[in-house]
């Protein structure tokens, strides 16, 4: 117990220390800020990987650690799309994985909206074309916000969520 | 080579009639076998108390247009001198039948479904032809791999569903998870069947993820594909990125230079890094011992800002290139990395005191998801978890790369095959690695980092290359086309080995288990999927 106490204070706090995301390249839309308008005090994600080629998982992930800490911002990940407010779509959306995708956007319950994470959730990136994948994610279901960058940096999606969310700046 | 040329010898005693031919690949045995044989040879080779030949690759290629075959291609480590061996036979013209080898080396099951699938190729004797990449709403026939199927190709849509294995019985519960998953974890399937709370069995369906890499090699030239290997599994950027180059390097004749051979190390170290420790911090975390997973997250956030401030990108995407490296790093910056990872080490290590002394901790984590030892050679695991089953395999040390001949990395090997050990195996190979750079930094020649091609390859050549990274054994086999195109290129992720693997350790665990299990292997979706 000594141990653990000392480490954490030793440690101190970590969170915030990461280097300034400029700003996101694409501005969130103003419809996009209205649809949001519902979710700003708490923002509940399910993340969906459609074919995605896992960086743009870790960087999710890398979210919730004790330096961007994105828990304090009200946003939580979703066990659930049930219990979902907006989907965060990565990859090019593959052949296997389309029915899924449509499936999850059903069972989210309106109002949500849908964030397009990573170049390839966007435009299929380096994927484009191929016979296994069937287009980028809107071209299967509406999406409000894209969040650029291959994969973008969590300071960067943590930036886009507070500009998403208006007044909510971190 | 002695021991693989042995081998030759007593294989050459054994079937001299079955042996059409052998020749020489960049140093690996190649010995050319009809279909019929094959199984045969294998066999031997996969049995004999001297070889102990685990099957490490499987892989066919579509010859055309330049030739009416295919060509399969098996390549076996030896266990006792870790030398390669490769078995190769034909099918030529319409031919589309040969004999499967996975009644004999269970290793082989997933490998010639995924022939089957991609090239249309059918492994007569397989106890298993369910599709394994192409899903039941696949249309028939379709082989993307072939080189008369357009890369562009529009699937069309057909009807289908995945015949589980089923067990039925009273009380015998079926329990479907994924494809999407309650946390941020990648797509997949698990089928469990259950009676009560221990699992009787697991089949892992996969694949949902895969978005035809290899196809898209082929639409690229040799030299500009590095980018797509970065993109194979994204946490391994470095690990694949390597291994595409190298084999490509052999393919040009480029001799990189030895500063570059250095920075590759200290680049795959790091990655190694910063993978361990969130995996030390994830299995901690699924036995909801979140302290130490917040710790862990800080300190592989620790380094990949570092990855950032040195890349520019904190996957060190872009940094391998074919030839040698694109950055090459000060000796400032050199000594910046150790003196960080020097300061992450003792972090660490304090962590480490504290989780030694949780007896709840240890009590999870001992005798849970165990991949015995024999179970472990049947699949062929490798990387964390064969190490963490007794397979003492790291191609570090078996087929040094990069600077590992001068670097002599010591190996991690536990034998329970539980969740503990291979923490343990990712607790040693974490200070191992900031170990290296140390040795890295203080041997670092200076010079260039990067070299030109001296050389074109003839269109059909072919090369393969090996990499230990993070997971485990990355394998590429290029192959170059017409005009520096690329004709085949076959990835293999360790996950596709490890995957099977799984299945396994799980059995007479409970599900409540089961993310533990999975987070101690942490296999790559995307890898396995391509
Ligand atoms: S955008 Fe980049 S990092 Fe994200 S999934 Fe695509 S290739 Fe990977």
């Amino acid at each position: 117990m000594f141990r653990i106490l000392k480490k954490s204070l030793k440690t101190g706090v970590v969170t915030g220390q990461h280097p300034k995301a400029d700003a996101p390249r694409e501005p969130a839309s103003p419809e996009a800020v209205q649809k949001t308008k519902p979710f700003t005090r708490s923002l509940a994600i399910r993340e969906v990987d459609t074919g995605s080629c896992n960086a743009c998982e870790m960087e999710m992930n890398a979210l919730a650690n004790p330096v961007y800490d994105v828990e304090r911002f009200g946003v939580h990940i979703a066990a659930s799309p049930r219990h979902a407010d907006a989907l965060v779509v990565t990859g090019p959306v593959t052949v296997n994985m389309t029915r899924a995708l449509k499936d999850v956007y059903e069972q989210t319950p309106d109002p949500k909206i849908v964030i397009a994470l990573g170049d390839c959730a966007i435009n299929c990136g380096m994927f484009k074309g191929s016979y296994a994948v069937t287009g980028p994610v809107e071209r299967h279901v509406p999406v409000d916000v894209r969040i650029p960058g291959c994969p973008p940096r969590p300071a960067e999606i943590l930036k886009a969520l507070a500009e998403l969310r208006e007044g909510k700046k971190p | 080579m002695a021991d693989a040329q042995t081998a030759i010898s007593q294989l050459n005693e054994a079937f001299g009639n079955a042996i059409v031919g052998v020749s020489d690949l960049h140093g690996t045995p190649v010995l050319r076998l009809g279909v019929k044989d094959l199984p045969v040879v294998a066999h031997y080779i996969h049995t004999h108390p001297g070889l102990r030949g685990a099957l490490s690759l499987l892989w066919a290629v579509d010859h055309r247009p330049r030739e009416a075959r295919y060509e399969l291609c098996y390549l076996f480590t030896l266990s006792e001198c870790r030398d390669w061996l490769l078995l190769c036979t034909d099918l030529q013209g319409d031919d589309r039948l040969f004999h499967s080898i996975t009644p004999h080396i269970h290793a082989a099951k997933w490998y010639e479904r995924e022939i089957r699938d991609m090239f249309g190729l059918i492994p007569q004797g397989h106890p298993d032809l369910r599709r394994l990449v192409r899903h039941e709403h696949w249309p028939k026939g379709t082989h993307p791999l072939k080189k008369d199927f357009r890369w562009d190709t529009v699937l069309e849509q057909a009807q289908g569903e995945y015949a589980f294995r089923r067990i039925e019985g009273e009380g015998v519960f079926e329990v479907p998870v994924g494809p999407i998953h309650a946390g941020i974890i990648e797509s997949g399937h698990f089928r469990f069947s259950v009676a009560g709370e221990p699992i009787m069995q697991l089949e892992v369906h996969h694949f949902w993820k895969h978005r035809g890499v290899e196809k898209l090699f082929e639409q690229l030239r040799l030299t500009d594909a590095v980018p797509l290997a970065e993109r194979v599994s994204g946490d391994t950027t470095i690990g694949h990125s390597l291994a595409y180059c190298q084999a490509v390097e052999t393919l040009l004749g480029i001799h990189v230079p030895p500063r570059a051979h250095y920075l590759r190390s200290l680049f795959l170290e790091l990655e190694r890094l910063h993978n361990h420790l969130g995996d030390v911090g994830a299995i901690c975390n699924d036995t909801a011992y979140v302290l130490a997973h917040a710790h862990c997250g800080r300190m592989k956030e620790r380094i990949l800002q570092l990855n950032d401030q040195l890349a520019g990108s904190r996957f060190l995407r872009g940094v391998i290139c074919v030839g040698g490296v694109s950055l090459n790093l000060t000796d400032h910056q050199v000594a910046q990395v150790t003196a960080e990872l020097n300061a992450i080490e003792t972090d660490f290590s304090e962590l480490e005191r504290i989780l030694f002394a949780n007896a709840s901790l240890t009590d999870r984590l001992e005798t849970t998801g165990v991949l015995n030892e024999r179970a472990a050679w049947d699949h062929a695991a490798i990387g964390v978890v064969g190490r963490a089953s007794g397979m003492d395999r790291d191609i570090r040390r078996d087929r040094p790369f990069a600077a590992y001949e001068e670097l002599q990395p010591k190996i991690a090997l536990y034998r329970y095959g539980d969740v503990r050990a291979r923490m343990r195996v990712r607790m040693d190979e974490i200070h191992e690695s900031a170990r290296l750079i140390r040795d890295i930094r203080a041997r670092m020649p200076q010079g260039p980092a990067l070299a030109e091609p001296s050389g074109a390859p003839k269109p059909g050549e072919w090369a393969l290359s090996a990499v230990e990274g993070w997971r485990g054994e990355i394998l590429y086999m290029v192959m170059a086309g017409e005009q520096g195109q690329i004709h085949r290129c076959k990835v293999r992720d360790p996950s596709f080995v490890n995957w099977p693997a799984i299945q396994w350790a799980v059995l007479g665990n409970i599900i409540p288990d089961f993310p533990l299990i999975n987070k101690s292997f942490n296999l790559s979706y995307a890898g396995n999927d391509l």
